[in-house]
């Protein structure tokens, strides 16, 4: 099982907000640009990865029962985004690799810790 | 302004710049000399203040001439560092007037490469009130910024306090909130409300996603395609039921709004990540039972129902 402070070595990631809470384990992972198919998602405890910066993204992955954000591209998210994650200790990430890029890093690392 | 490395950042950089005053980034405690005061005295003060200019001043805080570090160095070297200022100080002064905004503060700072900008009363007065910097301006901009994040911060700390308020009122009273349309900086402010406010109660937290997500797209909805609307919330012993009402203007076809992927919604809502067509059909995944009535006259009635029992 993995955990958001592996995603953050993996992605070469930024931490702008909640270094506290980098310890949960990720039970599932969603790369989304579109919040509805975030709420639809059959499970909690997931990373989203997507290139919206609103708060609503925030918002979305606190009512839906995600655990971190991860922002692509080197997209910063809303200051409105980062009081919000504050407020709820959802960790929002920062890469700059591309959507693609993030999850199949993220890929082989799973196929690696499962190999092992 | 290298440190707002981010075009998101720079936008709001930029929107700040004009909305924040000189008055409101200046350092008001002054360090300023007469013109009696000699270019030695004026060397020590720099130093002590970890300043690179001062402005010389006659008795009414008029200003009368500048001192940078430049020209104390050209008075060590011309030799008249122990001479009074009066005669060799820089007498054209550029000053800004403090109820400009910061974007013509950083004008004047890129045209006339200085480090510092004496801030005086108003336009046609030569009091100095104060001093500006490019550091305070930096400084005042991530204030500002910082300053956002937090009073969202404190919202939600407002929706606690709510939804602990409402544990202390009878159960079964109606939970009612009202939603604007387009109101998108507060949406999801319900759903917020009503997961922390069943949490208290210890609901399952299965059901207690449901009801939020329900919650939260019915929201969207509202916000998005009505001119506005109520959610009331019920929690007895065997059922939660979320009534969404809004006034208008109602869905023409509520069959086709049901189906997945089907959307109305413009570029700038889908710009945001909704509007995908995914509303009604999440909700109807996440409810037990579905009520939904539309009328083109008064508006629509969804009204969803979770069971608690086994």
């Amino acid at each position: 099982m993995m955990k958001i402070k592996d995603i953050v070595a993996i992605l070469d990631a930024e931490v702008l907000v909640g270094e506290n809470y980098l310890n949960q384990e990720i039970e599932e992972f969603a790369a989304s640009d579109l919040l509805s198919d975030v709420l639809a998602l059959s499970k909690e405890n997931f990373l989203l990865l997507t290139s919206l910066t609103s708060q609503q993204v925030v918002r979305t992955a606190e009512i839906a029962g995600g655990i971190g954000v991860v922002f692509v591209r080197g997209k910063t998210p809303e200051q409105e985004a980062i009081g919000l994650a504050r407020s709820h200790h959802i960790p929002l990430l920062m890469t700059s690799k591309s959507t693609f890029d993030a999850c199949r890093k993220i890929v082989e690392a799973k196929n690696k810790q499962e190999k092992l | 302004m290298t440190v707002l490395h981010s075009r998101e950042k720079l936008t709001l950089a930029n929107e700040l710049i004009y909305e924040i005053k000189v008055q409101d980034a200046m350092t008001r405690k002054l360090i300023f000399f007469s013109q009696d005061a000699t270019f030695r005295e004026i060397q020590s003060s720099l130093k002590k203040n970890r300043i690179s200019g001062v402005p010389i001043l006659d008795k009414t805080k008029n200003i009368v001439g500048i001192v940078s570090i430049d020209n104390v160095i050209t008075a060590l070297d011309k030799d008249y560092i122990n001479d009074k200022v009066k005669n060799y100080m820089t007498r054209q002064v550029i000053t800004i007037p403090q109820n400009y905004s910061l974007v013509s503060a950083i004008k004047k700072f890129e045209h006339y490469k200085f480090g510092r900008l004496p801030v005086t009363k108003n336009a046609r007065s030569s009091e100095v009130i104060g001093i500006l910097t490019m550091g305070d301006i930096l400084n005042c901009l991530l204030v500002s910024i910082q300053t956002i994040a937090e009073k969202v911060e404190k919202k939600e700390a407002q929706n606690t306090r709510l939804s602990e308020k409402m544990i202390e009122q009878v159960h079964k009273k109606h939970l009612r909130f009202e939603v604007k349309k387009a109101d998108f900086d507060n949406a999801g402010r319900v759903a917020s409300i009503i997961r922390k406010y069943l949490q208290k109660l210890n609901i399952d937290k299965q059901i207690l996603r449901r009801v939020a997500i329900i919650c939260y797209e019915a929201e969207m909805n509202i916000n998005i395609h009505s001119l506005g609307g109520y959610i009331t919330v019920e929690v007895d012993e065997s059922n939660i039921m979320i009534t969404a009402i809004d006034y208008g203007p109602g869905i023409p076809d509520v069959e086709e709004a049901m189906k997945p992927g089907f959307t109305t919604a413009s570029e700038q809502i889908r710009a945001l990540g909704f509007g995908a067509g995914m509303g009604l059909p999440n909700i109807k995944k996440c409810a037990d039972h579905l009520d939904l009535e539309s009328s083109m006259e008064t508006g629509t009635i969804l009204k969803a129902t979770i069971y608690l029992g086994e």
